[in-house]
C-alpha cells in the first residue's frame, strides 16, 4: 500500500435509520491518527457550509483519495464529484463505504463498521475480507410454518429434489389463507388456489409433513444444524386413519372452531376443515371429556379401524438433522378486544375479519350466507342459518393499525380486503347498505387501485374518517363518526360491523427469536438482512425469512418471497456450502483477512 | 376574513404550549369521541386542521376552542397520540392573547419574567401602600376584645380601592369580550346574526355561567362539582369583598351561626376542595387533563391558594385577638390577591370565566345564523 497517497474520510452521520447507528466519534478517534489520513470530518447535517468547505478543500488537491462511510454515503457523494474533478482527480476516486448494507446500525456494530472502513483505506474489497470459509452443508431443509409462504419455499425446494421438513403448529397445512373465501383484488377462490397446494405437498416425496408439531430448539452451526420437534400427541394414528368422521359423529364434547375462527363449533375429535392436509382427525386435549375425568372413550367405541384412536398418547419429540431452515411463521391478527371503544366481545354482532372471512364462506358455518350472531341453546355465541340478515353492514378500517398506541405500522391488506368484503356483502345481499370507515385507502399492489375505482362504483358508501365508537342500540349498533370530507357527524345504525383487525406477529415469533437468535424490528417482526437487497436473509447463514413473520403481506407478496427463499436454499444445495452469515464474523478476522489481501495487491 | 396562509403561525403557536400537531392524519376519532361536539359544531379536528394549514384568521374565529372543557378523552383514543385535548388547552391561551387587545396576555402566557415582573411589582406597591399611605399599625384591641382592622385598613377606603380595582379588570373584560364578538359572531357568521336572535339566547349566557352545563357532559362529572364549588365559592367571595364590604370587614366578632360567617366559610370550603382537587390532579397527572401543567396553570393554582390560606389566618388571628399577626396577614393577602386579579382576570387563565359562557352564547348565535340561511 502506498502511504503517501493522501486520504481523506468522511463519516455521514446526518441519514437517520430509526435503529441507532454506530458510533461516529469513535470511529473518528480510531482514524484521525492514521498518518496517511489528510482530512477527517464528521457530517452530522448536510449543510451548505460544511459540504463548501470540504469542497473547497478538496479542491486544492491535497487529498488524493476520498472515503465516505455512512448509512447511504451516495445521498452526499454528489457534492464532492466536482470539486474531485477539478483538482485532477476521477470519480473513482471517491470511494463509499455504506455501513446499513451490511447490516451495520446499531452501536453495537462499531468494531465491525471500523473494520469496514479499514478495508476501504487499505483498497480492499470488504466482501472478499469478510468471506468466510463455507462450511459444508447438509442438504435437507426445515421450513417453519405451513401457510401459504411456507407450503410456497417447501414445493419449491421439493421440486429441486431438496428434501425438506416442513413443521406446522395446528392440525392441518393451509394457515390463514386457507380460511378465506376470495383473493383480492381477483376475486379468485382462495381455496381453489391454495388446496391442489397442500395436496402436493402432502404426495410430495420430497417433504416429510410434520403437522401439530413445534420447533422445541435449535443448535449446530450453519449449513449443520440439529433441530428437535416435539409432536403433539394426536391421539388418532395417521397412518391407519380412514377420515370416516363416525368418531366425530359420537362424540359428545364440542370447542370453537378454531379454523372457524370461533363462528361456530366442533368436536373434542375433529378434522379442522373438510380439506383439510392431512385429512386426518386430532383430538383437543382441552376439550376431550376422557382426557379430563377418564370416562368416555365413545370415539375408541365408534371408530371402525381397530387401535387408531390412542387416548393415551403421549407427546413425543423427534430430532432432525438439515442444513437450512426457512421461517415462515406467519402472523395473528389483532386482539380486537384491545379496543374496548368497537366494543368486540360484548357486541355479538360486531365481529373481526377473519370471522367476517368464515361467514363469506361456503364451507363456513353459515353456508356462504351472512347471518346476526345468536346464542345457541347452551349460551355459545355462533353464527347460524336461522337468525336474520343484516340490512345495514359497517367496515371499520385501521383497528389495532396506524395507532401509536397499539401498532405503529400500516398492516397493508385491510384496505383490500375490506374492500373484498364490501364487494361481496353486494353481491350476497344486494339489498344491504354497506358502509366503509377508512382513513385512508392504501391500494398499493398491482391492480389494486382499480380494484377500489370498481368497488367505490358498486353503491358503497366510503365515509372517510374512523369511528370513534360502536354502541348498542336495541337490535342494532349505533356507530358515531365524523364524515371528514362533508363536515359532518355521522350517527349511524346498521346491524353488523366488521373491524379491518391488523396483523401482529404470532405468538410463536417471540419462542422463535430465540431458539434461532433472529433480530426482531421494534415493532415486532422478524428483521431481514436488507429489506431492499437481501429481504429473506438473516444474520445467520442457513438461516432465512419469508412471508408475513417478516412484516405485513398480502398473498402474492408472501409466495414471491417463499419462493426466494428457496432460491436461497437452493443456491446453496447446489454450492454444497453454505456461507457464514455476518454474526460469526468478528471484526478481527476482517481485518486479519484484509491485511493479507492488502499485501498481495 | 383573510384566507393567506400565515408561515409563521407555528411559531406563534408554539410560544403558547402547542405541542407538534402536524402528527394528525384526520380520521376523525376525536370529533366523534367527543361528548360535547354536535352537528355544525365539530372540533378538534377543525382546529388542528386549521392550523396545520396555518390559516391564522380562520383560527382566531374559532369559538370551539371554549367548548372543550378537557375531558381528555379525545388524547386518550387518538391513534397518533398527537394530543388534541392539550391543543385546545393551548389554544385557549393563544385566543386569549388574540382577544386582549393590550398585548400583556401574549407577555404572560409566553415570558415567565414578564409575568413575575409584574406580580413582584404590584405586590411591593400593595405593600408599600399600607406602610407607608394607610394609618399606622394599632396593635391595641377594641373595648370589646376585636382585632381593629377598619382603623388598620379603613372599610371606606379598601372599598373605594376594590370597585377602581373590579372596574379596571371589568373594563378590559368587557373591551376583550366585544373584540371576541367581532372575530366569532361578525367574522365568523356569513350572513349577520339579528338582533332578535341575540335576546332570544341570551339566556344561555346566564344559565351557563351558574350551572356550567357543558363540563357536567364530560365523562367524570365529579371534576364538575369541584370545579363548581371552587367557582361559586369565589364569586360569593367576591361579591362579599367588593359590593358588600363594609359589612364583611367588622371589628366586633359575630357568633358563629351568623350569615357573614357561613358565608365566608362555604366560600372558603368551595375553594379548599376546588383548589385540593386540581393540585392533587396535576401532581398525580393520572388524567390527560392534568398531565401538561403549563406555567400559567401552576401560578393561578399558588397564587389562589395563598390567597386561600391568608385569608384563613386573618379570619384565626382576628377571632383570637392577635392584632398584629393578623394586620401581617391582612398585607400578605392583600398583596398576592391585588396582581393576582390584575393579572389572571382580563390576561390569564381566570379570563375563561367570561369566555367560556359567552361562547356558549355566541355558537348558539352562529348556529342560528346558519340554520336560518339553511
Amino acid at each position: 500500500m502506498n502511504e503517501r497517497v493522501k486520504k481523506g474520510i468522511l463519516f455521514d452521520n446526518s441519514i437517520l435509520t430509526g435503529n441507532g447507528s454506530v458510533n461516529y466519534k469513535a470511529l473518528y478517534d480510531n482514524f484521525k491518527n492514521y498518518s496517511q489520513i489528510a482530512l477527517i470530518q464528521i457530517i452530522n447535517n448536510t449543510g451548505s457550509e460544511i459540504v463548501n468547505k470540504i469542497a473547497d478543500k478538496l479542491r486544492e488537491g491535497s487529498i488524493d483519495q476520498l472515503i465516505i462511510a455512512g448509512n447511504k454515503p451516495g445521498f452526499i457523494s454528489g457534492n464532492f464529484i466536482q470539486p474531485m474533478l477539478d483538482a485532477g482527480k476521477s470519480v473513482h476516486d471517491i470511494k463509499l463505504v455504506s455501513f446499513q448494507e451490511y447490516g451495520l446500525l446499531s452501536e453495537s456494530d462499531t468494531a465491525m463498521a471500523q473494520a469496514l472502513v479499514e478495508c476501504a483505506i487499505k483498497g480492499v474489497s470488504f466482501e472478499a475480507a469478510a468471506m468466510q470459509r463455507d462450511s459444508e452443508m447438509i442438504s435437507d431443509t426445515l421450513v417453519i410454518g405451513g401457510g401459504i409462504t411456507g407450503i410456497q419455499a417447501a414445493l419449491e425446494m421439493a421440486d429441486g429434489h431438496v428434501k425438506v421438513y416442513l413443521v406446522e403448529k395446528s392440525g392441518t397445512i393451509g394457515g390463514k389463507m386457507a380460511t378465506f373465501d376470495k383473493t383480492f383484488p381477483t376475486l379468485d377462490c382462495a381455496a381453489c388456489i391454495l388446496t391442489p397446494k397442500m395436496v402436493e405437498v402432502n404426495q410430495h416425496p420430497n417433504i416429510e409433513l410434520l403437522t401439530y408439531s413445534e420447533v422445541l430448539d435449535v443448535w449446530g452451526v450453519p449449513g449443520n444444524y440439529w433441530v428437535t420437534v416435539k409432536k403433539k400427541a394426536r391421539r388418532v394414528n395417521l397412518a391407519t386413519c380412514i377420515g370416516c368422521g363416525t368418531c366425530a359423529e359420537k362424540c359428545p364434547a364440542t370447542a370453537p372452531s378454531e379454523f372457524d375462527a370461533g363462528t361456530c363449533l366442533r368436536k373434542a375429535i375433529y378434522i379442522p376443515f373438510p380439506q383439510a392436509v392431512p385429512n386426518k382427525y386430532l383430538i383437543d386435549e382441552n376439550a376431550c371429556i376422557y382426557l379430563k375425568t377418564g370416562k368416555c372413550r365413545a370415539c375408541v367405541k365408534a371408530c371402525p379401524v381397530p387401535d387408531c384412536i390412542n387416548l393415551d398418547e403421549m407427546d413425543e419429540t423427534v430430532k432432525m438433522n438439515v442444513g437450512n431452515i426457512i421461517v415462515a411463521t406467519g402472523f395473528k391478527p389483532f386482539d380486537a378486544a384491545r379496543m374496548p371503544q368497537f366494543g368486540y366481545g360484548k357486541l355479538p354482532n360486531v365481529v373481526t375479519a377473519l370471522e367476517f372471512e368464515r361467514l363469506l364462506n361456503a364451507a363456513g358455518s353459515t353456508g356462504g350466507n351472512i347471518h346476526t350472531r345468536s346464542q345457541d341453546k347452551k349460551g355459545n355465541w355462533v353464527f347460524t342459518t336461522e337468525t336474520k340478515k343484516p340490512d345495514r353492514l359497517a367496515i371499520i378500517h385501521c383497528v389495532g393499525s396506524r395507532d401509536e398506541n397499539h401498532n405503529k405500522y400500516c398492516s397493508r391488506v385491510c384496505c383490500m380486503y375490506s374492500l373484498k368484503f364490501a364487494h361481496l356483502v353486494r353481491e350476497k345481499l344486494p339489498d344491504a347498505e354497506v358502509f366503509e370507515f377508512y382513513i385512508d385507502m392504501r391500494a398499493f399492489g398491482k391492480g389494486y387501485e382499480e380494484f377500489y375505482n370498481r368497488i367505490s362504483r358498486e353503491g358503497i358508501q366510503m365515509i372517510r374518517g374512523k369511528t370513534a365508537s360502536v354502541e348498542p342500540s336495541g337490535e342494532a349498533l349505533r356507530l358515531r363518526g365524523e364524515d371528514i370530507e362533508h363536515r359532518r357527524l355521522l350517527d349511524v345504525e346498521v346491524d353488523m360491523v366488521v373491524l379491518a383487525t391488523g396483523l401482529e406477529p404470532s405468538e410463536d415469533a417471540d419462542i422463535l427469536s430465540r431458539i434461532l437468535g433472529l433480530k426482531r424490528s421494534p415493532d415486532g417482526w422478524f428483521m431481514a438482512m436488507n429489506s431492499n437487497t437481501d429481504p429473506t436473509g438473516t444474520s445467520f447463514g442457513g438461516i432465512y425469512i419469508a412471508g408475513v413473520c417478516q412484516g405485513p403481506k398480502d398473498i402474492p407478496d408472501s409466495v414471491a418471497q417463499g419462493s426466494a427463499a428457496a432460491a436461497k436454499v437452493i443456491q446453496n444445495v447446489i454450492r454444497g456450502k453454505v456461507s457464514v452469515g455476518f454474526e460469526n464474523l468478528t471484526p478481527e478476522t476482517v481485518l486479519n483477512k484484509a491485511n493479507e489481501l492488502a499485501i498481495i495487491t | 376574513m383573510n384566507n393567506r396562509v400565515n408561515p409563521d403561525l407555528p411559531k406563534e403557536l408554539k410560544e403558547f404550549g402547542i405541542r407538534d400537531w402536524n402528527e394528525c392524519y384526520h380520521c376523525g376519532t376525536c370529533t366523534a369521541i367527543c361528548p360535547l361536539t354536535s352537528q355544525g359544531v365539530l372540533f378538534p379536528r377543525k382546529e388542528i386542521r386549521l392550523m396545520q394549514m396555518g390559516l391564522k384568521d380562520h383560527l382566531s374565529t374559532c369559538v370551539e376552542p371554549w367548548l372543550c372543557y378537557y375531558c381528555g378523552e379525545c388524547s386518550e383514543k387518538c391513534p397518533r397520540n398527537a394530543n388534541p385535548g392539550e391543543l385546545m388547552m393551548s389554544l385557549r391561551r393563544y385566543l386569549t392573547s388574540i382577544y386582549d387587545w393590550t398585548g400583556l396576555s401574549k407577555k404572560f402566557y409566553t415570558s415567565k419574567v414578564w409575568e413575575l415582573a409584574f406580580i413582584i411589582f404590584f405586590a411591593i406597591l400593595v405593600v408599600l401602600a399600607f406602610l407607608f399611605v394607610l394609618p399606622p399599625l394599632d396593635p391595641t384591641l377594641t373595648a370589646d376584645g376585636g382585632v381593629k382592622v377598619n382603623s388598620f385598613a379603613p372599610v371606606r377606603i379598601v372599598e373605594i380601592f376594590d370597585w377602581t380595582m373590579a372596574f379596571i379588570v371589568a373594563g378590559l373584560l368587557v373591551s376583550n369580550i366585544l373584540r371576541m364578538y367581532y372575530r366569532v359572531v361578525w367574522m365568523g357568521t356569513p350572513n349577520g346574526v339579528g338582533i332578535l336572535v341575540h335576546i332570544r339566547e341570551f339566556w344561555q349566557l346566564i344559565f351557563n355561567f351558574v350551572v356550567q352545563p357543558k363540563f357536567s357532559k364530560c365523562d367524570d362529572k365529579s371534576y364538575w362539582l369541584y370545579h363548581w364549588l371552587l367557582m361559586s365559592g369565589y364569586t360569593i367571595m367576591f361579591i362579599l369583598i367588593v359590593v358588600f364590604l363594609p359589612w364583611f370587614q367588622t371589628e366586633k366578632i359575630y357568633p358563629a351561626w351568623h350569615l357573614q360567617r357561613w358565608l365566608g366559610y362555604y366560600a372558603t370550603i368551595g375553594l379548599l376542595i376546588g383548589l385540593t382537587a386540581a393540585i392533587i390532579g396535576r401532581l398525580k397527572k393520572q388524567q390527560v387533563k392534568f398531565q401538561f401543567s403549563h406555567v400559567s396553570d401552576w401560578l393561578f393554582l399558588a397564587m389562589l391558594t395563598l390567597t386561600v390560606i391568608t385569608g384563613i389566618l386573618i379570619h384565626i388571628f382576628r377571632i383570637n385577638g392577635m392584632p398584629l399577626a393578623t394586620y401581617v396577614c391582612y398585607i400578605a393577602h392583600m398583596a398576592i390577591l391585588v396582581p393576582m386579579i390584575l393579572i389572571e382576570v382580563p390576561f390569564s387563565k381566570w379570563s375563561h370565566l367570561a369566555y367560556r359562557p359567552f361562547a356558549v352564547y355566541f355558537a348558539r348565535l352562529q348556529k342560528s345564523a346558519i340554520q336560518q340561511t339553511v
